[in-house]
């Protein structure tokens, strides 16, 4: 068996070595491809390193929007000039490991890895991000994050993740993790807020409790009605109040973890063991603070 | 050309072997003084060859095959597949074991390769060697074993009433302990149930080693070992040689704390060797490494402590079970030091103890740092906490009024003849300031519980203080024989020191240094490496080699500078007493007398060999009573806890200890190892355990198992070392590594408890219990 590593400089370059070699894998910042190889789980026939594309390590302004690269390591976005426009988005990329692998680890990574516990995601999700997709032939296609993380969309084959489209709401964002340590790890559940004063609206994901970012909808449109829009930020004012932001906590909880519904026989319903009552106190309270921090 | 010409260390292309050299610059020197450990600067800077690191010219990479189930009968091992790939050149399996077919400490219960049975999850079952570690893991893979899958035994309490997991039977030990009046109640009574989880050494080197074949048929093994003579005495069983035909070479400890007393990859390297003619190496990776070695002892205790109205204790009750895993390993010391200290450094005047050591099929349990001393002080301190709860009083104030001093007894009937400085250390540590509160320092000094940028809110953060006690024994328990060889050699103003004694990261090859440069006053002493050539020293734990290894090596050390003197002496008419050495000098006590220690040599050589035994002990009998210690260390540490209520995390501010040391012999790796064991002890009680469903590992890693961090290490003050010399020790020095991790679960838990009111009986501590609702 021939092992190949290509390093394309293009996106078009790197969807053509793709195309042309089928069995070939896509590598980033490798922090979850390689420790597969390392385990002996994954043996690419062929490697295809994304690392010398310049036009998808950096992000840009375009019509309202921030075009960010696929291959913008996480400590890229944890700097402040990210930060100050994307802040939930630098919070996450900061909250995501240890350095090193904030070093390596890329945004286009963490979205096509998908794992449960990926920082960002709550955050694209709750931003509506959209993938920009470069196919053969430099053809560019748009698909919603939701999209590819809920698997209703898949990449086709020679298909590479090129840009993701956020966009610029110039409001409140958080994002919030709980971990077992206070040291870089995993996230037992995380959440992320983005308020959107212009159509007055109230976005909100949870992530680590399910395979892909939860959506509580219901739970946002209810509280975005009680919000007085116009002390958002304002010193002083009360844009919620305190028990509308519990109950908000609570309304995520039991959206992300609901009770479980009784057998079509109506017989008796299971209760839930107690971790994971935890965890759905857990996710209360983190979208409580989530929500309480980004109107403070 | 000898087998170990072949053999070299990779990195750096430096020496094969770390040896002691001493710094050419004056360099603090003698008992007292913070010399540096002579690896210290390779550790740091990445360049010290680990047993990893070994290579060998022509050699083979071995590959050990695991058990998928936690409990299955093998019924056919096809290993076919495996030796017909390109490159495979050797496979074993049960079959192929020459000589005795199991083996263990003490009790000899463990199969080399799992036989008929496999009874915990990753047992060993056939191994490989081939050209390329890619090969033989492929070829691992290929061994066709058929399992008839069985229920595993995977709760302690049902391994009383299941099918025997091995002929012994699942009871490995049971020991009970009848002290003073079983029929005693007090005024006040308190019940509680405690868990303790399976915290894992998890040593970042993982077990490797290098085994070459020798022209007389025997083999000879490079490896990690702590207790290189029991090793080679283990393997030359197995392997079916005389124990003088294997030799073991101690190489690339990368610090342990007798994790490494168990065999890992001694055994199929050895046969493998033999086998094959070649050089074998086996690195264990990670999961392999969390699979292979032993944990500590997941631990369910009951405990009914009776006290009278003000306080004093009157009866401690206590069923103490542990979770063995499959193989005994050091099971039977771990019961004992639980069963023998399971009310603590309190004077109790009547106990009623019963403990057990059963089989399941769990990962197996063995020595860890503290082994049951942890669990129970846990048990006991959450016990202090809610007796002083149903009293109202202060739970410090009622340690202090409970705590032993030396001449009291342990409730096995031994009196404590050592120094017992509790007290003292309790009130050290209860009147060291505490840390500032929050609200008095800087918002950004200020790390909540989920760190920085974490989720952690000021409003829901509740502060604890909490205090505990505890004791751990020194030396092997109960009959142990434990006896180290040690020679020294002076050779112009060098002196070399022979001793078995593996570095472990305890000092004593620093240790040793200090001890010639005191007795002999020569600054340049080198420690010769271990093999099994030398006399047995014995295995690396409870502080053996603190205070036997370095108590022979003192023998020797006098015994080479009577030697030296005594013709001087004997020249100028006065006794070798009256005749001092420094920096290599010797000066009479009237200063008359002056000459270098190169001089009095004449160009000889003096040598010295000597032995160190302590006093003997005796094995508990059937009612738990027998002077079963040599000698016991004492720590009080006060934790300051940070809990986030609603998340339910957990930070640990600061820890402070005063500890029960006998004599500071090296400040700065006293101190270093302190706070190791504190830190261990933040992940004993916060985040260190080893997750199994059903028998089955999960999440063998460093992403699953989480250590602490540097941001998890609270603020860590030595508030004192209470410095009261053992007078049956060499130098009245006690080992002082395992007690502040014993402590630390047990404070931070009590801390927990006051910034919460919530019982904390289980350690790691959930979130879940600490959350209040």
């Amino acid at each position: 068996m021939t092992r190949s590593v290509t390093l394309p400089t293009t996106l078009d370059e790197a969807v053509a070595a793709l195309t042309a070699m089928p069995a070939a894998v896509p590598v980033a910042g490798g922090t979850d491809l390689m420790v597969d190889v390392n385990a002996g789980r994954l043996r690419p026939a062929a490697l295809v390193g994304l690392g010398r594309i310049s036009e998808i390590r950096s992000w840009e302004y375009q019509d309202g929007h921030g075009l960010l690269g696929a291959g913008l390591t996480h400590a890229r976005m944890g700097r402040p000039d990210f930060a100050a426009l994307f802040p939930a988005l630098a919070a996450a990329a900061r909250a995501a490991g240890p350095p090193q692998t904030r070093n390596a680890g890329t945004l286009g990574g963490n979205i096509v890895s998908a794992a449960p516990t990926g920082d960002t995601l709550p955050v694209l999700a709750a931003l509506e991000a959209v993938l920009v997709v470069a196919g053969p032939g430099g053809a560019r296609r748009e698909t919603p994050v939701s999209h590819l993380l809920s698997g209703r969309e898949l990449l086709n084959p020679g298909e590479v993740v090129g840009h993701i489209r956020v966009p610029l709401l110039h409001a409140p964002q958080t994002f919030l993790k709980a971990t077992g340590r206070t040291g870089p790890s995993r996230a037992l559940a995380s959440a992320a807020v983005v308020l959107d004063p212009a159509r007055r609206g109230v976005r909100c994901a949870v992530g680590a409790v399910a395979p892909m970012p939860l959506r509580p909808l219901e739970a946002e449109q209810w509280v975005a009605s009680l919000i007085d829009w116009s002390m958002v930020r304002v010193a002083g004012g009360v844009a919620l109040a305190p028990e509308a932001l519990r109950a908000f906590g609570d309304y995520v909880a039991m959206a992300c973890i609901p009770d479980p519904v009784p057998g079509p026989d109506g017989g008796e319903t299971p209760a839930l063991p107690p971790a994971v009552l935890q965890l759905r106190r857990t996710v209360a309270a983190l979208a409580r603070r989530a929500l309480g921090r980004a109107l403070a | 050309m000898t087998s170990s010409d072949a053999v070299t260390a990779t990195p750096a292309g430096g020496t094969p072997l770390p040896s002691a050299r001493p710094h050419a610059e004056p360099a603090p020197h003698g008992l007292g003084a913070s010399v540096l450990p002579t690896d210290a600067l390779a550790k740091a800077q990445g360049t010290y060859a680990y047993a990893a690191d070994l290579w060998a010219e022509g050699l083979l990479w071995a590959a050990v095959l695991r058990a998928p189930h936690p409990h299955a009968r093998i019924v056919s091992i096809d290993t076919g597949p495996a030796e017909a790939m390109p490159g495979v050149r050797a496979v074993v399996t049960h079959a192929d074991v020459p000589g005795d077919a199991n083996h263990g400490r003490g009790v000899a219960d463990r199969p080399a390769f799992a036989r008929d049975l496999v009874r915990h999850y990753g047992e060993a079952v056939a191994a490989v060697a081939a050209d390329h570690p890619d090969t033989a893991r492929l070829a691992v893979a290929a061994i066709a074993v058929e399992y008839e899958v069985l229920e595993p035994v995977t709760d302690p309490e049902k391994a009383f009433e299941a099918e025997p997991l091995h002929p012994d039977g699942n009871v490995v030990r049971h020991l009970p302990l009848r002290y003073g009046d079983a029929d005693a109640t007090g005024d006040v009574v308190v019940e509680g149930l405690y868990r303790v989880g399976r915290q894992d050494p998890a040593p970042i080197g993982a077990e490797a080693g290098l085994a070459v074949p020798r022209v007389d048929g025997g083999v000879e093994l490079y490896t990690a070992s702590t207790d290189p003579h029991t090793d080679r005495d283990r393997v030359a069983a197995c392997c079916g040689l005389p124990p003088e035909q294997v030799k073991v070479v101690v190489t690339g400890v990368p610090g342990a704390m007798a994790d490494r007393e168990d065999l890992s990859v001694q055994i199929p390297l050895g046969l493998l060797a033999i086998r094959t003619g070649c050089p074998v190496k086996l690195a264990a990776g990670r999961e392999e490494s969390f699979l292979g070695h032993p944990h500590r002892h997941p631990t369910l205790l009951r405990y009914r402590h009776h006290a009278d109205g003000a306080g004093k204790l009157v009866k401690v009750e206590a069923q103490i079970l542990m979770d063995a895993g499959a193989y005994a390993d050091g099971s039977h010391e771990a019961l004992a030091a639980a069963v023998s200290f399971a009310a603590g450094p309190y004077v109790v005047p009547h106990a009623t103890i019963d403990g057990w050591a059963v089989r399941t099929n769990n990962p197996p349990s063995g020595h860890v740092r503290g082994e049951g001393a942890l669990q129970v002080c846990a048990a006991y301190e959450g016990q202090m906490d809610k007796l002083a709860k149903a009293l109202g009083m202060d739970p410090a104030e009622l340690r202090a009024r409970n705590v032993m001093a030396t001449g009291d007894l342990l409730p096995t009937g031994q009196a404590v003849t050592c120094p017992a400085p509790v007290a003292e250390l309790l009130r050290n540590v209860r009147e060291a300031p505490l840390p500032a509160l929050p609200k008095d320092c800087p918002a950004d000094q200020w790390l909540l519980p989920g760190g920085p940028e974490g989720a952690g809110e000021p409003g829901a953060v509740r502060r604890g203080v909490g205090h505990a006690v505890g004791m751990v024994h020194l030396l092997g328990a109960e009959g142990t024989d434990e006896v180290a060889t040690a020679t020294v050699k002076v050779d112009g103003a060098v002196a070399t020191v022979l001793c078995a004694a593996v570095e472990t990261g305890q000092g004593f090859t620093t240790l040793a240094r200090q001890v010639v440069q005191e007795v002999l006053g020569v600054d340049e002493v080198h420690v010769a490496p271990v093999d099994t050539d030398q006399p047995p020293a014995g295995p690396g734990a409870r502080g053996r080699h603190t205070w036997v290894s370095a108590g022979a090596v003192e023998r020797a050390a006098k015994m080479v500078r009577t030697q030296l003197l005594q013709p001087l002496a004997a020249n100028f008419g006065m006794s070798t007493e009256l005749l001092s050495i420094a920096d290599g000098k010797i000066t009479s006590y009237d200063g008359v007398l002056s000459t270098t220690v190169a001089e009095a040599l004449e160009g000889k050589e003096l040598w010295a060999t000597a032995q160190c035994r302590p006093h003997p002990t005796e094995p508990l009998d059937d009612t738990g009573q027998g002077d079963a210690f040599v000698g016991l260390a004492f720590a009080a540490v006060r934790a300051v806890v940070d809990v986030d209520v609603e998340l339910g995390s957990v930070r640990v501010v600061e820890l402070a200890i005063a500890q029960d040391v006998g004599r500071v012999l090296n400040p700065a790796q006293c101190r270093a190892r302190i706070e190791a064991g504190l830190t261990q002890g933040v992940g004993a009680a916060l985040t260190e355990h080893l997750r199994v469903a059903r028998g089955v590992v999960r999440h063998p890693d460093f992403t699953g198992y989480a250590l602490p961090t540097a941001l998890d290490a609270p603020d860590l003050r030595i508030v004192e070392l209470v410095e009261e010399r053992d007078v049956v020790a060499p130098f009245g020095a006690k080992s002082v590594s395992a007690v502040p991790l014993v402590v630390t679960p047990a404070a931070i838990a009590s801390a927990v408890r006051a910034a919460t009111g919530r019982p904390i009986g289980r350690l790691p501590i959930r979130p879940s219990a600490v959350v209040t609702e």
